[in-house]
């Protein structure tokens, strides 16, 4: 059976997947620009390379994610949602719920036992509580936002963080600062805050293990701590996290490979 | 027909005719009208000068003057026009020689009118609906509105030195009841599968005339041609979208600032509104709630009492429970804006029960119906797509089993 890739272009980065018969064959990950046709076109070049295979080989291309539209090299597109369901069940297959936490928006899905979008529930138009907002918040304590997560996990008197706004919350974090605050501390609190405001996007669609953790935030381990410390329970992230709405697109395609019903 | 309205009002100043502003929900239209008002709906001219792109200029000219952020868009819309002189793309608005409150139920509602009182010098008639708590009008609700009717009544024979008329208040009543009976057709006409009409955006633009022209012989003959042509659009199979794929329910305002791109999200999915509970904020006819010329100003009591932003979220939410049986609607639809308050506020809770307690599923989009800023098209259509995906997929995986069971292969 030939391959099937899944592209998802996000706010701020371009995913590749390429499987084969349910095998990962290659992935890749590169930053998007302005310019969402090169950067698809990009992550696939490089998914190709890494899967080492050529580009007749793959039969079906899904694209996902913000810049789906624009993947005209694609033959379907499907929405982030359905993706993001679709890959943390082919992960974790019993999975009930998921959160996506990725640069700009945060999602919660409640899927059924074959994976599919129950309900789900995203957050407002800003970037509150997402990866724009860590970013911000690192940057306004002088951290890459790679470091900020294994800091937080070595506060001792977390600050509470009241605003999740991601403008408001610079201000806050430079008011701690000013007051002399641990670093360690207030990354913590910015966790917390983030996680919190998860809760009430998960409570809308209902909480229900396993819960699986999907999306470029899903990366922090301290933001993994703050939401499972949140939810009372553990919570499933893998290294392929980042990767699950081009799995889930790349498994829409193989289905359409496979001439069944197709996400 | 729109324009002839519109015309008409621009007139009105220089004809000397008297002019009254009202409110949509509960209106008492057909009172004024027997004593030769024009009558302007500042909220229609509002939902006009969006779907025409105009309503920020006027809602930036409110917010210059102190109306914050968050004052209902409708209200800013007519405050600012009316700052700006009242000229819109679809004519002048002439100024008010009375202004009716007709809907007590929004408290924004009142200060609106009350500024306009205070800035333009007209005289003000707060007409107090109480809340509509039971499914049928209580008798004591009745008796109040039917006094402060009579109140109405004496204030416009001063106001117009003209004395009231009840036979001429029965003639116009016996136009709007047809009127009414007609819409209520048409509406019904979403029953049918596939739907030969759209239940929300076409009855939009269908609703103008049992808002603003009920109790005219040209709203009884507008209906009549309409349901002509419903007819003819389902002996031809002529419908709203090529292939009906997906039902809905509507509830919520439209946002007229992006109507068509909108509607355009729906159609791409092959989804058509059966039924919608906006098209029903000037009454709820189809539950009964028609003018009555037999029963003249208990049924105008009635009728108002019976507006849908009236209802209780426990008659509300049974009613659109009740649309998705009756209209085997697949799904609910909920838009709810940032302005306003009355008719949003409760929607999330709507969105919990449709899904937990009834299996509907239902999708809650929030943006505004006059202020383009709050329109956000890619996160807006990202969750429509992403709904409409889902529902595919229940579909496909139901005929699947349904296949299984019965030994057909599905493709």
């Amino acid at each position: 059976m030939k391959a099937a890739a899944g592209i998802d272009v996000g706010s701020t980065t371009a995913k590749c997947v390429i499987l084969r018969d349910g095998e990962l064959l290659g992935k890749s990950l590169n930053p998007v620009g302005v310019n969402i046709v090169r950067d698809a076109e990009e992550a696939l070049r490089l998914a190709l390379v890494d899967a080492r295979l050529d580009r007749s080989e793959v039969a079906f291309v899904t694209g996902t994610g913000y810049g789906r539209y624009k993947i005209a090299f694609g033959q379907l597109t499907v929405t982030e949602i359905s993706c993001h369901a679709r890959g943390a069940h082919f992960l974790f297959p019993r999975t009930r719920l998921v959160i996506d936490i990725g640069g700009q928006d945060t999602k919660a899905i409640r899927v059924n036992e074959r994976g599919e979008v129950a309900d789900f529930a995203m957050n407002d138009k800003c970037a509150a509580g997402t990866g724009r907002f860590l970013d911000v918040c690192a940057g306004a304590l002088g951290y890459d936002v790679a470091e900020i997560g294994p800091l937080s996990l070595e506060a001792r008197h977390p600050v509470k963080v009241t605003s999740t706004c991601t403008v408001f919350a610079e201000s806050e974090v430079t008011s701690h600062v000013s007051r002399g605050k641990d670093p360690k501390d207030i990354l913590a609190g910015l966790h917390a805050s983030i996680a919190n405001r998860s809760l009430s996007l998960l409570q809308r669609v209902g909480i229900e293990p396993e819960v699986t953790f999907t999306g470029g935030v899903s990366r922090n381990e301290g933001m993994v701590r703050a939401l499972s410390g949140r939810l009372r329970m553990p919570i499933n992230v893998s290294p392929l996290s980042q990767y699950m709405g081009a799995i889930g697109a790349a498994l829409a395609g193989a289905d359409r490979l496979r001439g069944g019903t197709a996400s | 027909m729109v324009e002839r309205y519109y015309l008409q009002l621009a007139e009105a100043e220089k004809a000397k005719r008297p002019v009254a502003y009202m409110l949509v929900g509960g209106n008492l239209t057909e009172i004024v009208r027997s004593f030769g008002y024009e009558v302007v709906f500042p909220e229609i001219v509002a939902l006009n000068c969006a779907i025409k792109h105009k309503s920020l200029d006027n809602i930036l000219q409110a917010e210059a003057q102190g109306y914050g952020l968050d004052v209902c868009g409708y209200v800013k819309n007519d405050l600012g026009l009316q700052s700006l002189g009242g000229d819109t793309p679809f004519g002048h608005i002439p100024k008010p020689d009375l202004l009716v409150c007709s809907f007590s139920g929004c408290y924004v509602y009142i200060k609106w009118w009350e500024a306009l009182a205070e800035t333009l010098g007209a005289p003000l008639f707060n007409f107090d609906v109480p809340y509509q708590r039971t499914e049928k009008p209580l008798k004591e609700d009745v008796e109040y509105m039917v006094a402060q009717l009579w109140d109405f009544i004496h204030l416009l024979e001063k106001q117009t030195g003209r004395s009231f008329d009840m036979a001429e208040l029965k003639r116009v009543l016996e136009r709007s009841r047809r009127a009414e009976e007609l819409w209520v057709q048409y509406l019904d006409a979403g029953r049918n599968v596939p739907s030969p009409i759209e239940a929300y955006f076409e009855a939009v633009f269908y609703m103008f005339p049992i808002n603003v022209l009920r109790g005219t012989e040209e709203a009884v003959r507008f209906y009549e041609t309409v349901n002509q042509e419903v007819k003819v659009r389902l002996k031809e199979g002529n419908y709203p979208v090529p292939e009906e794929k997906v039902r809905l329910v509507v509830e919520g305002v439209p946002p007229y600032t992006n109507y068509r791109t909108f509607w355009d999200f729906f159609r791409k999915w092959g989804a058509v509104s059966v039924a919608a509970t906006y098209p029903k904020v000037g009454g709820l006819f189809d539950l009964g709630f028609v003018h009555d010329p037999a029963r003249p100003l208990e049924s105008i009591a009635e009728y108002s009492l019976g507006a849908y932003v009236n209802q209780s979220w426990p008659l509300r939410r049974e009613l659109i429970k009740k649309y998705v049986h009756d209209f085997q609607a697949d799904a609910v639809l909920i838009h709810g804006i940032k302005s306003c308050r009355s008719f949003t506020a409760g929607q999330g809770d709507l969105r919990d029960w449709l899904i937990h307690e009834t299996g509907t599923p239902t999708l809650y989009l929030e943006s505004d119906h006059e202020d383009p800023r709050y329109f956000a098209p890619a996160q807006i259509k990202n969750r429509m797509d992403a709904f409409f995906e889902s529902l595919e997929q229940r579909k496909s995986t139901a005929a699947a089993g349904a296949a299984a069971v019965s030994g057909v292969r599905v493709s």
